[in-house]
C-alpha cells in the first residue's frame, strides 16, 4: 500500500454511539410529527432554517468548536455520527451545511477575533448559513483562472466586481466566502495560484444582484451571484491577502470526505431496502447487500479520513479518493435499484421508491462534479501514487 | 438510408427549427404549436397508407420523422401515433382518425370489452398511458369474452397523471361501460403491439443518445479549462471514445430491429434487444455526457436536460429494461440450452 494512501483505522467511540442515539430519537420523534419528510440529496436541497435552529439547540452544530466562540468542544467522530444521522434520514440541512462543514472552520482557522466572536455563535445557533463563492462561468476545475477582482478604495476597504456561479443557496444565506484576485498572479505554471484573496463577504452588501438558475428538476438552488463595484470593508478580508489559494485547498480537504460524499442517496436505497424486505426476493436482497458492502468500505475510509482531521494531519490524498468513489456509489445506486425492482420513476409517484428514483437520478449530475470533479480528483490521486 | 428518407428528415428538421424543445410543466404538458405545424406538414400521417387517410410513405419514413423530433426533444406524440396506434387501429380493422388529432395506444391495465348491439362496452383503468391528458384518441387494449379486443375512444379525460422524469405526461384512464367501436384481436397482435411500443423507444433512444454524443463532442471542443479544449485532455478523449462506442452499438441494433419490423419478421425478440440495449447505454452515455459538460449541463439553462432527461424515462417505459430483459431470456432459453445459439442469430 502507497504511503500516500495508508490511514491508521478510526477509533472507536462511545460518545458518538451515545450521540448518535439522541438523533436518531430526535429524528424519529421529527418525522412522526411531520416536520420532515425524507428526501435525497438533502445536504444541496432540503432548506429548512427552523430546522437548522433545532439542530443548533441541541448543540449538533459547530460540535467541534471552542465554547467561547458558541461552539461544544466535541470530537470529530461525535460530529461525524451526527450529520451521517442526518443525511441517512433525509433530513432538510441544507441551510446550514456549508457553514458548519467548512465556512465555520475556514472562520476558526484564518478569521479575527472579530469575525469569531461575531459570527460563530451563530452559526452554531443555526441563524447564519454561508455559501461557497468560488466558481464562475470560465472557471470551474480551473479555479485559478477566476476573474472576479477586488482593489483596494482610498479607505482600504475592498471594491468587488465580477460574478460567480452555481452559487448553491446563496438566497437564504448571509455570507459567501469569496475568491477574488487582488494581485497579478506571478510567473509559471503555479504562477496563477498568486494574487488570490478570500473576502468574507456579507451578502446584503449593495452591489450584489443574485439570479436563479434552474437545475433538472426545475428546483432553484443554484445562483449566480454579481457584484458590481461593492464595497467590503478591509475587516472583511478572510486571513491574509494573496494567501487565498492556499486557504481554499486547506478547505477543500474538510469538503471532501464527510458522510454527505456517499450518502446523498442513501434514502433510495432505504426504500429499495423496504421493498426487498416486504418482497423477500433474493435479486432485491442481493442487491441491497452488495451496495451495502460497498458503502461500509466507504465509510471506513471516510471515517479514518475524520479521524486523521481530527489529529491535526491534512489527508487531501485520501480525502480525494474517498470522494470519488463515494460520489460514483451515490450514482450507481439508480441503476443497481433499476436493475433489480420494477418502479417507474417520478417526482409525483405515490410510491416512495419511484419518487426517490426520480430525485435522485435527475440529481445524479450533480455528485460527481460538485467540490472538484471526479477527474480531478483522481489526477490528485495519480499525484500520490508518485505517477504525476 | 435512401434519399426518400433524407428528405424526410430535412423536412422534420426545418419545422423543429422554429421549435426548439421546451421544458414541460404541469401546465405546459406538449408542445402544441409544434405539433400542429407537423401535423400542417403530413408529418403526423407518415407511413400510414393514403386510403386510411395517412400520408403514405414506408415504415422507414416514419422511422426517420420519430428519429429526427427525439434528437431535436419534441414534446408531441408523433411516435406512438406513427408506430404503435396508428398501425394498430388499421391491422385490427379499425377507422383511424384524422391523422391530424393525437392518437395513442393504451396497452397497460386491467380492462374488459363486451360486445353490445353493434359496438362494445369498455369498463376498467387503463394506466401507464403515454401522452393522457394530450392524446384525443385511444386505441385501448381489453379483454374480451373470447380474447383480446382493440377498442378506439375519445379519450376521456385523465383519472390522474404524472410526469415522467422529462415532464411528459403520463396517466391514468378509467372507463365505465363506455360505447366504443372495438375489434377481437389475436393474441400474436397483442405481443406485436406491445413489441412495437418498446421499438418506438428504442428508436427514439438511439437518435436522442447520438444528439447526447453529439452536443458532447460539441461542447469539448468549446469549452477550455487550463488554456485547453477539454477535448484535449486524455480522460475526456476516452469518454468520448466510451460514448461513441455504446452510441454506434445503439444504432447498429436498433436499425436491425426496424428492418425486421420492416421485413414482417417475429418483433418480440427484436424489440425486446433493441429496447434493452438502448436503455443499457443510457447509464453510461447520459452519467459521461453530464460529467463532460459539468456544472452547465446540472442546469436546464444548456439544453442537454431535454434529451438526458427523456433518456432516463424512455428506457423504463413501454415495459422497463428489467422486464424487456426476462422477455428476451425467456424467448432465447424456450429451446433448452441447444436452442439457446440457434435462437439468438434468429433474432435480428
Ligand atoms: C450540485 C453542485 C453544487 C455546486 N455548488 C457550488 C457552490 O456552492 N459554489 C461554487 O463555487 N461552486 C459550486 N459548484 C461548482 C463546482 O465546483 C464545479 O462544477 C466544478 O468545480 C467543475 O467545474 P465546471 O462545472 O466548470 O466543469 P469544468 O471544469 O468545465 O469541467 C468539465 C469537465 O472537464 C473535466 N476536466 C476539466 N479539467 C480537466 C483536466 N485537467 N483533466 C481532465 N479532465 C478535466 C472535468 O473533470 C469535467 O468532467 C457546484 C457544482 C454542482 C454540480
Amino acid at each position: 500500500m502507497t504511503h500516500a494512501l495508508t490511514l491508521a483505522p478510526a477509533p472507536r467511540s462511545d460518545a458518538a454511539e451515545l450521540v448518535r442515539a439522541e438523533v436518531r430519537e430526535f429524528l424519529a420523534a421529527e418525522i412522526a410529527e411531520g416536520t420532515f419528510t425524507p428526501h435525497v440529496d438533502t445536504w444541496l436541497s432540503g432548506v429548512d432554517p427552523a430546522f437548522s435552529r433545532k439542530l443548533g439547540d441541541r448543540g449538533w452544530l459547530g460540535m467541534t468548536w471552542p465554547k467561547e466562540y458558541g461552539g461544544h468542544e466535541r470530537t470529530a467522530m461525535e460530529r461525524y455520527a451526527v450529520t451521517e444521522e442526518l443525511l441517512a434520514a433525509g433530513a432538510p440541512v441544507a441551510a446550514h451545511w456549508i457553514a458548519d462543514r467548512q465556512s465555520g472552520p475556514a472562520l476558526l482557522r484564518y478569521g479575527t477575533e472579530e469575525h469569531r466572536q461575531e459570527i460563530l455563535p451563530r452559526i452554531a445557533a443555526g441563524e447564519c448559513f454561508f455559501v461557497i463563492g468560488m466558481s464562475e462561468p470560465d472557471s470551474g476545475s480551473d479555479l485559478a483562472s477566476i476573474r472576479t477582482r477586488a482593489t483596494r478604495d482610498a479607505n482600504g476597504d475592498f471594491v468587488v466586481d465580477g460574478a460567480k456561479v452555481w452559487t448553491s443557496n446563496a438566497h437564504h444565506s448571509h455570507y459567501a466566502i469569496t475568491l477574488v484576485r487582488t494581485g497579478p498572479p506571478g510567473d509559471g505554471p503555479r504562477g496563477k495560484h498568486q494574487g488570490l484573496t478570500q473576502l468574507l463577504v456579507d451578502l446584503s452588501l449593495p452591489g450584489i444582484t443574485i439570479n436563479p438558475i434552474r437545475i433538472l428538476d426545475g428546483g432553484h438552488h443554484f445562483n449566480e451571484v454579481v457584484f458590481d463595484g461593492v464595497v467590503v470593508p478591509a475587516g472583511m478580508l478572510l486571513g491574509e491577502e494573496g494567501a487565498g489559494w492556499h486557504q481554499v485547498t486547506a478547505e477543500l480537504a474538510f469538503e471532501r470526505s464527510g458522510p454527505e460524499r456517499f450518502l446523498s442517496t442513501f434514502p433510495l436505497l432505504t426504500e429499495l431496502a423496504r421493498r426487498a424486505a416486504a418482497g423477500q426476493d433474493r435479486a432485491q436482497l442481493a442487491a441491497v447487500g452488495r451496495l451495502s458492502a460497498r458503502l461500509l468500505a466507504i465509510r471506513q475510509l471516510s471515517l479514518r479520513i475524520a479521524a486523521a482531521l481530527d489529529r491535526g494531519e491534512l489527508p487531501d490524498i485520501p480525502a480525494a479518493l474517498v470522494k470519488d468513489i463515494g460520489t460514483t456509489f451515490e450514482r450507481d445506486v439508480i441503476d443497481e435499484v433499476r436493475r433489480v425492482a420494477e418502479v417507474t420513476p417520478s417526482l409525483s409517484s405515490p410510491d416512495p421508491l419511484g419518487r426517490a428514483l426520480a430525485e435522485a437520478q435527475l440529481h445524479a449530475p450533480g455528485y460527481t462534479l460538485r467540490g472538484g470533479t471526479n477527474e480531478i480528483l483522481r489526477g490528485i490521486v495519480a499525484r500520490g501514487l508518485g505517477l504525476r | 438510408m435512401s434519399d426518400d428518407q433524407d428528405l424526410v428528415r430535412q423536412t422534420v428538421r426545418e419545422v423543429l427549427t422554429a421549435h426548439p424543445p421546451v421544458s414541460l410543466t404541469a401546465e405546459l404538458t406538449w408542445d402544441e404549436g409544434l405539433w400542429a405545424e407537423l401535423a400542417a406538414a403530413g408529418l403526423t400521417g407518415v407511413g400510414l397508407p393514403e386510403e386510411a387517410g395517412g400520408s403514405g410513405g414506408e415504415v422507414a419514413d416514419a422511422v426517420a420523422v420519430v428519429g429526427e423530433l427525439a434528437r431535436g426533444a419534441g414534446a408531441v406524440p408523433v411516435g406512438e401515433q406513427l408506430l404503435v396506434a396508428g398501425p394498430a387501429v388499421l391491422a385490427a380493422g379499425l377507422q383511424l382518425p384524422p391523422p391530424d388529432e393525437p392518437l395513442v395506444a393504451a396497452v397497460d391495465g386491467d380492462l374488459t370489452a363486451v360486445p353490445d348491439g353493434d359496438g362494445w362496452l369498455l369498463s376498467g383503468t387503463a394506466v401507464d398511458v403515454p401522452w393522457a391528458g394530450v392524446a384525443l384518441h385511444l386505441a385501448v387494449l381489453a379483454q374480451g369474452p373470447d380474447g383480446p379486443v382493440l377498442a378506439l375512444v375519445r379519450a376521456p379525460a385523465p383519472a390522474w397523471t404524472h410526469a415522467n422524469l422529462a415532464g411528459e405526461p403520463r396517466g391514468s384512464v378509467a372507463f365505465d361501460g363506455l360505447r366504443a367501436p372495438a375489434a377481437p384481436i389475436t393474441v400474436a397482435a397483442v405481443a406485436d403491439l406491445r413489441a412495437r411500443a418498446a421499438l418506438l423507444r428504442a428508436v427514439q433512444l438511439a437518435a436522442a443518445l447520438e444528439q447526447v454524443l453529439a452536443l458532447t463532442l460539441r461542447y469539448a471542443g468549446e469549452r477550455e479549462q487550463f488554456g485547453r479544449p477539454l477535448g484535449k485532455f486524455q480522460a475526456i478523449q476516452m469518454y468520448l471514445a466510451e460514448m461513441a462506442g455504446e452510441v454506434t452499438a445503439v444504432t447498429a441494433v436498433v436499425d436491425a430491429a426496424v428492418q425486421a419490423l420492416e421485413a414482417g419478421e417475429p418483433l418480440v425478440p427484436a424489440a425486446a434487444t433493441a429496447k434493452v440495449r438502448a436503455g443499457a447505454a443510457v447509464e453510461v452515455v447520459a452519467a459521461l455526457a453530464h460529467q463532460v459538460h459539468g456544472a452547465i449541463g446540472f442546469t436546464q439553462e444548456h439544453a442537454l436536460h431535454h434529451l438526458t432527461r427523456r433518456c432516463w424515462a424512455w428506457r423504463d417505459e413501454a415495459g422497463s429494461e428489467l422486464a424487456w430483459s426476462a422477455t428476451l431470456g425467456e424467448h432465447l432459453v424456450a429451446g433448452g440450452a441447444d436452442g439457446f445459439w440457434p435462437a439468438l442469430t434468429r433474432v435480428v
